[in-house]
């Protein structure tokens, strides 16, 4: 019941304002509010300003989009601009 | 190994391999490398910041853009350019934070395939005043990212006086092609521009004088106290002069015209002068002049007929002892007369033949039988003057022909013809009216009116006049026609 009345949390990790973080942080924006609205909440993670912070989900590569809840564990990497791959990659059977 | 912990690296493997294929893609551009205590961004190709810093030193607007039309960095000048502040444009696409003019641009410049510089150019408001940008998009690689970098060069000022100076080259081809004399002046009355047109009116160059100097006028219609500088003061003090006829004396043609003068306003900006307008009005006086002219002669000619209709009129009621006898010959008169005004009417008063006089005055009496007209040669030209009076004479020569003489009987004939005659001091035009196969005539024993107006209807100069021979074969008038109404003599 609390999944449903709290949104479940999404983290972007991005570095600075290089092309495809700028690029993934709008077209999240877009894909949740279009699609999903008031489902998810984001926290976008510079690591550029704090690096130490790709430890805890052991980002490699930027930017990636990370879900945890519902487990499994997800993450999409790249700037999100295909809509259909991200929309899949959220919607866990049975949602 | 458990199954969850074989799930666990399954996932894991599959992790792995995503992140080796975005980075094989192209599809991130920073990766964190180094020790897991201590880890780094590094940026693939190269941080952003050398390429902000680059831009922000140029002195155009320039912007960075991803092939979706996405900002990824705008310089201060940009944002200046779009009225935005730079947070609100970064990572936003084109079309949201410029208008659609800038936005469609965009678009333009970023249709595949990216290569080389390409350029368009685009106007919008701003702030409400119209600018105009030329936008000039190189392809640029940002790390993994293909987009283009664009300038916005600021050409307002070049496209504003590029218009101004288009204006400014149309108002002096208009000035130049009109027919009018145009001169331009400015506040002072000193003419700056004067067209062809304007040589009518001054011989030589004007410009530099003020227009009192160059064009004196004269304005007949006014009090002496109206002269050239006060149209021009009038007009540069805003009060428009609307086609004013003048005389310019100094003119080295034409030297009547139609003066107008209006105020030079450009923009919103006060007068800055005046322009003179000047239309040749020479041909219209000449039209004028003519009208009048014909006017006095229509009167005259009017005055002459009265005067002759007055005179036929008192004659013949001297002469016919009914009233129906006065009606019958003064009404032939009348129409003989008419005949004649008919035809000068028909050839606007110029000459007219011999020939077309007798056959219109003999026409009623001869028409529908042939034979009894014959004309000789009579191509000789007559004044109007002339050609009244023989009409006169043709018509009682013809009236007595047909109650005695020769159109009485049938068989009877009357022939005309001229010649000059050269026994008489000076030479005499002579038209000889000859009758014959009629009644043998004898002279009439009462002198009538009818053998008054032969007589005298041509004394009106020396050489004129008419005299009749009742020769019993057949009666013969010979007229002589003043030799100043022939024409061409």
């Amino acid at each position: 019941m609390s999944e449903l009345t709290h949104p479940k949390k999404l983290t972007l990790y991005v570095a600075g304002q290089t092309p495809k973080s700028l690029a993934a942080i709008a077209n999240l924006k877009s894909i949740t509010e279009q699609h999903m609205p008031g489902q998810y909440e984001i926290e976008v993670i510079d690591l550029r300003q704090n690096p130490k912070l790709a430890k805890e989900h052991s980002i490699v590569a930027i930017p990636t989009l990370v879900r945890e809840l519902p487990v499994p564990i997800r993450k999409i990497i790249g700037d999100l601009s295909d809509v259909e791959k991200v929309l899949v990659s959220l919607k866990v059977q049975g949602e | 190994m458990s199954l969850d912990e074989i799930a666990e690296l399954r996932r894991r493997l599959s992790e792995a391999e995503d992140t080796i294929r975005a980075i094989h893609q192209g599809d991130v551009d920073a990766l964190v490398v180094g020790e897991l205590s201590n880890p780094q961004v590094f940026d693939i190709g190269g941080g952003a910041d050398a390429y902000h810093a680059f831009m922000e030193v140029m002195n155009v607007g320039a912007v960075a853009v991803d092939q979706t039309g996405r900002i990824l960095y705008a310089n201060a000048n940009m944002n200046a350019v779009l009225g935005v502040t730079q947070n609100s444009v970064q990572g936003t696409l084109f079309s949201d934070v410029a208008q659609a003019p800038v936005a469609e641009a965009i678009q333009r410049l970023l249709v595949p395939p990216l290569v080389g510089p390409v350029s368009t150019e685009v106007e919008f408001d701003r702030n409400g005043e119209r600018v105009h940008y030329v936008l000039a998009a190189t392809p640029l690689r940002l790390s993994t990212t293909l987009g283009v970098a664009v300038t916005f060069t600021d050409v307002t000022e070049q496209v504003r006086a590029q218009a101004a100076e288009q204006n400014e080259r149309a108002a002096r081809a208009v000035i130049a092609s009109a027919n009018e004399a145009v001169l331009v002046c400015d506040r002072n009355g000193v003419i700056t521009h004067a067209n062809t047109a304007s040589h009518a009116v001054f011989d030589g160059d004007p410009l530099g004088l003020t227009f009192a100097q160059a064009v004196p006028l004269v304005f007949p219609n006014a009090t002496g106290l109206m002269q050239s500088e006060d149209i021009v003061q009038m007009a540069v003090q805003g009060t428009p002069v609307q086609g004013v006829e003048a005389h310019a004396p100094n003119a080295p043609k034409a030297k009547d015209y139609l003066v107008s003068a209006a105020p030079l306003q450009i923009g919103n900006d006060a007068i800055s002068g005046c322009v003179v307008t000047m239309v040749d009005l020479s041909q219209r006086k000449a039209a004028e002049k003519q009208q009048l002219l014909m006017m006095r002669e229509l009167d005259h000619r009017v005055k002459n007929t009265l005067a002759l209709v007055q005179s036929i009129a008192s004659r013949t009621l001297h002469h016919e002892d009914t009233l129906e006898g006065f009606q019958k010959a003064f009404t032939g008169r009348i129409q003989a007369l008419a005949a004649t005004h008919n035809l000068l009417a028909e050839n606007s008063w110029t000459n007219l033949t011999i020939e077309d006089v007798v056959l219109s005055e003999l026409a009623p009496y001869t028409s529908g039988v042939s034979g009894r007209l014959v004309v000789h040669d009579l191509g000789h030209s007559l004044s109007p003057r002339a050609a009244i009076a023989l009409g006169l004479v043709l018509h009682e020569l013809a009236t007595n022909a047909t109650k005695y003489g020769a159109l009485s009987v049938p068989g009877g004939k009357v022939s005309v013809r001229e010649y000059v005659e050269t026994a008489a001091q000076p030479d005499r035009f002579v038209i000889e009216w000859q009758e014959s196969g009629g009644p043998v005539v004898t002279p009439p024993t009462r002198k009538g009116f009818g053998q008054t107006v032969i007589a005298r209807s041509l004394q009106y100069a020396p050489a004129g006049g008419a005299e009749v021979d009742f020769a019993p074969e057949g009666l013969v008038c010979r007229i002589s026609v003043p030799i100043e109404d022939m024409a061409g003599q």
